[in-house]
């Protein structure tokens, strides 16, 4: 009886190991965009492939009005949330970013992206790892869910805060979708190269979508360069503080 | 903490609020321009989101101070800058984009230094240095 026993079991942990086996042949192999992405444009730094293009925004009269309004009072000094370090928000953090590169760290549950500049941060999330809608807080880049279609990773975007102070201003009814594919094909130098192509609704800044194409070429081995910004107010607090104190700076 | 030290008393000095130590957007240089500068460094930041140069120069109109401001560390970098490269009393030559005021002082393009050291743009033509400057400076 215990030989039967045995070999019962034995044929179940067989079987088990064949149908795990046939489950991960079944389930679809993804693109791998996991590496260090420049943009497109050029080699190296800069070359956005897209700034916010010639054709001016849809923006509804009262939107229109903000940024106005916006752009009246930063022009003269050139101020923009960047020069105080904060970062750039989405979309323009996807679609610009200065120009720097991002990482893009892939697991089958979750993407982990960095934008270098500001060493801005989103999150993909899939599936069940998925928080609750309740969980979920607004912010300058929003909370991102993402599925795949095919070998297209479709990445919706909400839960956004009102940004009248960037390139592609919007309202916290924002909503953006991205869809990301490799290129067939490498570019001239023989990188890869990732699209994505994005589309923003807002009714309440926009009368139509808004679309853009981004392109990066991966940079093979590529490294982010640490971005700390906000070290030089802090530095100037502790001077602030020590000169209150009349003491000398620690 | 002593370039800071520099830095807030320049400040002190041009009537500018403390917390308006935040760096501006590249809107106030003629990125169709160069000019170039040679003195020795007083003050030195390689700092985000722009570094922060000050030299003194000694020309026609004397012995005096000029400010620039350029791109992050992490742009320096990448075209060529290193720790140690610059030091206080060094002489340098500073290319830059001017003011569109015409004040003193711009937008670094390049730098080199007396010992050899260089970082910025440089090709055969400034218009293009100038250019990808402008590009970088802007974010785009």
């Amino acid at each position: 009886m215990n030989d039967m026993k045995r070999t019962s079991a034995l044929v179940a942990a067989a079987m088990a190991t064949v149908l795990a086996g046939v489950a991960l042949a079944a389930a679809p192999a993804r693109p791998d965009f996991t590496g260090v992405w420049t943009n497109a444009g050029a080699p190296g730094i800069g070359g956005a492939t897209r700034g916010g293009g010639p054709a001016p925004l849809p923006l509804r009269p009262e939107a229109k009005a903000r940024v106005d309004a916006y752009q009246k009072l930063v022009g003269p000094v050139g101020d923009s949330p960047g020069g105080w370090c904060l970062g750039y928000g989405m979309p323009s953090s996807m679609l610009s970013s200065g120009g720097y590169p991002m990482e893009i760290v892939q697991r089958p549950e979750q993407f982990t992206i960095t934008y270098e500049a500001h060493t801005e941060m989103r999150r993909f999330y899939l599936g069940a790892r998925n928080a609750p809608q309740a969980d979920r807080i607004p912010g300058r880049n929003g909370y991102s869910s993402a599925h795949w279609e095919g070998n297209t990773l479709v990445v919706e975007t909400d839960n956004l805060v009102d940004q009248v102070d960037q390139r592609w201003a919007h309202s916290d009814e924002a909503k953006i979708v991205e869809r990301y594919h490799l290129e067939d094909k490498p570019d001239a130098q023989g990188r890869r190269v990732l699209v994505a192509d994005m589309v923003m609704t807002d009714p309440k800044f926009y009368t139509a979508p808004v679309t853009e194409q981004k392109r990066w070429a991966e940079v093979p081995n590529g490294r982010l360069l640490p971005y700390e910004c906000p070290e030089e107010f802090w530095n100037h607090r502790l001077e602030e503080l020590a000169k209150k104190a009349g003491v000398p700076l620690p | 903490m002593n370039t800071i030290k520099t830095t807030v008393a320049a400040l002190a000095l041009f009537g500018v609020a403390p917390l308006a130590m935040a760096h501006h957007s590249a809107i106030q240089f003629d990125f169709t321009k160069q000019v170039a500068y040679t003195g020795t460094v007083k003050e030195f930041k390689a700092i985000n989101p722009h570094m922060t140069m000050t030299i003194e120069v000694k020309d026609a109109k004397g012995v005096h101070e000029v400010q620039f401001e350029g791109h992050s560390t992490n742009n320096m970098y990448r075209s060529g800058y290193r720790k140690g490269m610059m030091n206080v009393g060094e002489t340098v030559t500073v290319n830059c984009a001017p003011q569109k005021d015409g004040k003193e002082g711009g937008y670094v393009v390049s730098v080199a230094t007396a010992n050899g050291g260089f970082f910025g743009m440089k090709s055969r033509n400034l218009a293009q240095d100038a250019a990808a400057t402008k590009s970088l400076a802007e974010g785009k």
